[in-house]
């Protein structure tokens, strides 16, 4: 037999060691769009992708989706809204296991088809026409109350900074009023 | 409302169907059920907090009455504390809000009247971060913010019932008020809102969220993992059926949310995978 060279061995190894939950999710333009080599809008343009191209999505910020085509040959940034997750091959996924299907996180266990299984939990049409109030369970929900300064204090140690903002119409106009 | 004005505005309404004329001893009217006119001047009447609020925790006993809650404290607290952040930059922050993760599998999210808000484990496990976890609940926040449930409710006749004084704190008034929701909220959440208040709450929400310091595309690249389902799909069937399309959702969400493209802000993945790492590991 003939001996494996050590780096593709080493390759190998690696490759199992990377979790699942960072396996690259996919997706393809559904327009032609620009792939810039920053993520904001007057960064240079690299290429334009044309409709349908497939990409690897490696991080997003803000707007921006950095992706890689699957030869590796063209990456960048491109606009969040330009990309539909999943596979334009494929049927859409099954919602059991959407970021799993979307290569997130696969260690759930896929939903193979629509029919509900045994042992699922629901929250169906039916489940809701059969529902008895359960007074006790609201009590339990206000047991996890949180302070508005515990709240601000996660927020802080997140790094969260609120900001002031006004509130936009349908067009995207700022509105002056409160709601 | 005074007993003249009553009369006043049940003679407008009734005008229109019988006429209405002006006699010596005041008005006469004609072919008019006057007790109706007299409900629905009742149910126009402002609801006042507290009632809101006894409202909202009678629908939430009926929705936990589907699903109880997921057994996993530090989760529950985790989304409290992230949900509270986020309704302190609503209009309405000193409310009790309640947030909670119910244990089903469906992907989904309900807020009800007063602050109460439930998120299902399905659709925690659909979310990769904090900010989008932050954007799910901006717009159940900004649906409690802009009372779309409250109104949906007030053609009932619910607020009657709070005029007889089932707002009162007794146990046996509240079991009452429960009672009598229970059918309507069961209604109204296998209905769903007007598009127009889903839409509103998508354009809300983010607002809340990018105010709470999040990166403003949380919500939206939820909406982009939920357009990647098969509609379908049973897990989504009740979200599918009370809301626009994910798709149109975003359609109608991009004007607004590219005027938010300049922030940059966290999304805080690590910490979001961090308290939902057993959420991963119980689907095994």
């Amino acid at each position: 037999m003939k001996a494996v060279p050590l780096k593709i061995l080493l390759g190998m190894v690696l490759t199992l060691l990377i979790p699942a939950a960072y396996a690259a999710e996919t997706g393809y333009t559904y327009k032609a769009t620009d792939l810039k080599d920053n993520p904001f809008i007057d960064a240079t343009t690299v290429a334009t992708l044309p409709e349908k191209t497939n990409v690897e999505i490696l991080t997003r910020q803000g707007a921006w989706m950095q992706i890689k085509t699957p030869d590796a040959r063209q990456q960048g940034w491109v606009r969040m809204l330009s990309v539909k997750l999943g596979s334009q091959d494929q049927k859409p996924q099954s919602s059991g296991s959407l970021l799993s299907a979307l290569g997130v996180g696969s260690r759930s266990k896929p939903a193979t088809n629509s029919t509900v299984t045994t042992g699922v939990r629901g929250f169906s049409e039916e489940d809701l026409a059969k529902a008895k109030p359960n007074p006790a369970e609201v009590e339990k929900m206000k047991g996890f109350s949180v302070t508005k300064e515990e709240a601000a204090k996660l927020a802080e140690s997140g790094k969260l900074a609120a900001i002031p903002l006004p509130y936009f119409d349908e067009n995207g106009k700022p509105l002056k009023e409160k709601k | 409302m005074s007993a003249l004005r009553l009369a006043l505005a049940g003679c407008i309404a009734a005008f229109v169907l019988a006429g209405c004329k002006a006699g010596s001893g005041g008005f006469e009217i004609k072919n008019v059920d006057f007790t109706n006119v007299v409900n629905s001047a009742k149910n126009l009447r402002e609801v006042k907090e507290p009632e809101e609020i006894q409202i909202g925790q009678g629908m939430t006993e009926t929705l936990l009455g589907a699903r109880p809650l997921l057994d996993d404290p530090e989760l529950q607290r985790y989304v409290n504390d992230i949900g509270v952040w986020v309704a302190l930059q609503s209009d309405r922050p000193n409310l009790p809000w309640h947030f909670g993760v119910n244990d089903s599998d469906y992907i989904n999210a309900f807020a009800t009247p007063g602050g109460f808000i439930i998120v299902t484990k399905g659709m925690m496990k659909q979310l990769r971060n904090e900010a989008e976890l932050a954007g799910v609940l901006g717009h159940e926040i900004a649906h409690v913010n802009q009372k779309h449930h409250l109104k949906a409710l007030r053609t009932t006749a619910l607020v009657n019932l709070l005029g007889e004084g089932v707002s009162a704190s007794t146990d046996s008034k509240h079991a009452q008020l429960v009672k009598a929701l229970s059918g309507p909220t069961k209604d109204l959440y296998a209905r769903g809102l007007d598009k127009s208040d889903e839409f509103e709450a998508d354009r809300i929400g983010v607002i809340f969220a990018t105010r709470a310091g999040y990166d403003p595309y949380g919500l939206p690249a939820v909406l982009t993992t939920l357009a990647s389902a098969d509609p379908k799909d049973s897990y989504l069937a009740l979200l599918y059926k009370t809301h626009p399309l994910p798709q149109a959702r975003l359609d109608k969400l991009a004007p607004g949310l590219t005027t938010l493209d300049s922030i940059k802000a966290p999304q805080n993945a690590a910490r979001f995978q961090q308290y939902t790492k057993k959420l991963r590991v119980a689907a095994q």
